[in-house]
């Protein structure tokens, strides 16, 4: 029999107050590390959609990327032996339209590669939510550092850059622009040699990620909001099943009187958690999937099914310690105390 | 036959520097089937004694054999083992699990006991027991809904679902009118004959020395 179905069947109310904490507070956490993620996404997809790898700048730089300019002698050496490297440039601008309506863009430009979008002079790729602003094939676009005119030849999905659309222009052109020869950033993925180059720093994509400008500080914010809620919520199955657990020392006491052993009880305690903790997930994840398509479309927000199973796991060890450090009570008490208690 | 012996068992209670010495070297036996009854005035030990007759508490000193077997030299898991199977429990209050059915508070009894009865032998011999007590027709009630005779009733039917070798019953009446007491123990000396059960009972009610066969009397942590 299962003694921890029947006591959840009978105190219905006890239990789905605690399940809906549970899901309340998950429900929350999802929403929160799915805007977290989205803002990741906003500030730096162009980074985050390369595969694993290596990033250099200058040292001088002090990891500020938009400081650094890489010698191109060594730009030259290093990409002639390493096929798959390439040498890019981000910098943040405006793209003026035929009607003057300006639109902030992240400039980006390569070496020939096929990680990022090879575009010829006078040609602009840009970001799929620039589509969505109403600009088509064909358009043109102006900006004041610029003497010619960009045509729009395609767009390209979730390329975003310190929360701006990625615009890909040819080498010439970014150097026209800024008035410079040499690139800022040498990119070597992973599966080739990552050589120590002098003068050069290298970092890993993550280590790059937090070199922009904001990222951290933004992912480190939401993240710690993430946690709290994880702490809190792990904090709630111990409070709750604390004050669960005092209630029924009485019950523990006669159960232990008449045989049943502490382990019985104790699989009685984590049998009700899993099945709150099982039935709340599920809620808030069915909940947090659906706002991840019905989200508006400025709202950043990207819950992945991998964050969703993780952040569920965390949820269920957190659920578990906190129910079993409230549980060390069932192993103390002592069936006599209970009985001289009284009924319980 | 002597089921259950207790051999100069001393228990002593130290609160601080003062150690109180509650039991001072008891000695009695127990015949299968018979009802022993242990009588005193509050604070003679006689709660003390049953609860560590019962392996509820151990003793300070003194040995007690059960069926041949020295429980004091027993681990806590051996005596848990021999509660769960070959004693039964009543107590002054019923002590009811709230959130079972009178039939299911039988079913985890025989569960607890690792009974080997199948299924449909459980329902069986829980059908006869609910007869034996009177409460077939309430065997799906929860205990909120029982009055205190009928939860009592339901207590002695969990103490005795599997069979136990002895009954340790501690006041069993007392928190009963004397009509619903003498109905109780009444139960309490049916289903010990029919089922051959030893009993143990601590009592300040007279009136139920009647269904004793033996009186123990206590003074001061001593048989009279």
């Amino acid at each position: 029999m299962n003694i921890a179905w029947k006591e959840i069947k009978k105190s219905k109310v006890r239990f789905m107050i605690l399940g809906s904490i549970v899901f309340l507070v998950s429900f929350l956490t999802f929403i929160i590390s799915g805007l977290a993620n989205g803002l990741s996404q906003d500030n730096a997809a162009l980074i985050k959609n390369l595969p694993d790898g290596q990033f250099y700048m200058n040292e001088d730089a002090e990891e500020t990327y938009n400081l650094s300019l890489i010698d191109p002698s060594i730009q030259e050496k290093v990409l002639s032996k390493q096929e798959q490297a390439a040498a890019l440039s981000i910098q943040m601008g405006f793209l003026n339209d035929d009607e003057d309506k300006q639109r902030s863009v992240a400039f980006v430009t390569s070496t020939d590669s096929t990680l990022f979008e090879n575009v010829k002079e006078g040609e602009i790729v840009l970001d799929r939510s620039l589509e969505e602003e109403g600009l088509k094939v064909g358009d043109t676009l102006t900006n004041n550092q610029f003497s010619g005119k960009f045509v729009v030849k395609g767009f390209v999905d979730q390329q975003k850059y310190s929360h701006a659309p990625v615009a890909f222009i040819n080498m010439e052109n970014y150097k026209e622009m800024h008035r410079v020869n040499e690139m800022q950033l040498l990119f070597i993925p992973a599966g080739n040699e990552f050589p120590a180059i002098k003068g050069l720093q290298s970092f890993s994509n993550s280590e790059f990620l937090n070199t922009i400008p904001s990222y951290s500080a933004e992912q480190l914010s939401l993240n710690m909001i993430v946690w709290f809620l994880i702490v809190i919520s792990g904090l709630l199955f111990a409070i709750f099943f604390y004050m669960m657990n005092v209630q029924k020392i009485g019950l523990y006491g006669i159960l232990k009187a008449i045989g049943v052993k502490t382990s019985t009880l104790f699989k009685m305690m984590w049998t009700q958690m899993l099945f709150i903790t099982v039935i709340a997930l599920a809620l808030s994840i069915a909940l947090s999937q659906s706002f991840n398509f019905i989200a508006p479309d400025g709202m950043p927000f990207s819950l992945t099914a991998v964050t969703t199973v993780q952040l569920s796991i965390v949820f269920l060890v957190i659920g578990f310690v906190g129910a079993t450090l409230s549980g060390i009570q069932i192993k103390k008490v002592e069936p006599l105390q209970a009985i001289q208690q009284g009924e319980v | 036959m002597t089921i259950f012996t207790i051999n100069d068992v001393r228990k002593t209670f130290i609160t601080g520097e003062v150690a109180e010495e509650i039991l001072k070297g008891i000695d009695l036996s127990l015949q299968q089937g018979e009802i022993t009854a242990l009588v005193g005035a509050s604070g003679s030990g006689k709660s003390t004694l049953l609860t560590i007759a019962a392996g509820l508490q151990p003793a300070s000193d003194g040995q007690i054999t059960f069926n041949g077997r020295n429980m004091t030299d027993m681990s806590q898991e051996q005596i848990r083992k021999v509660r769960a199977s070959e004693f039964g429990f009543v107590f002054q209050s019923a002590h009811l699990v709230p959130f079972l059915t009178v039939e299911e508070q039988l079913i985890l009894m025989l569960e607890v006991s690792q009974s080997k009865l199948k299924k449909g032998q459980q329902k069986k011999e829980i059908g006869h027991i609910l007869k034996l007590i009177d409460m077939e027709h309430r065997k799906n009630a929860y205990p909120a809904s029982l009055s205190g005779g009928e939860r009592q009733r339901v207590a002695i039917a969990r103490a005795i679902i599997h069979k136990p070798k002895i009954l340790f019953a501690d006041e069993p009446t007392a928190s009963l009118d004397s009509k619903r007491s003498k109905d109780v123990m009444e139960l309490i000396r049916n289903l010990t004959k029919t089922l051959n059960i030893t009993t143990l009972m601590v009592t300040h009610d007279e009136e139920m020395l009647a269904y004793a066969d033996h009186i123990i009397t206590m003074k001061d942590g001593l048989v009279e």
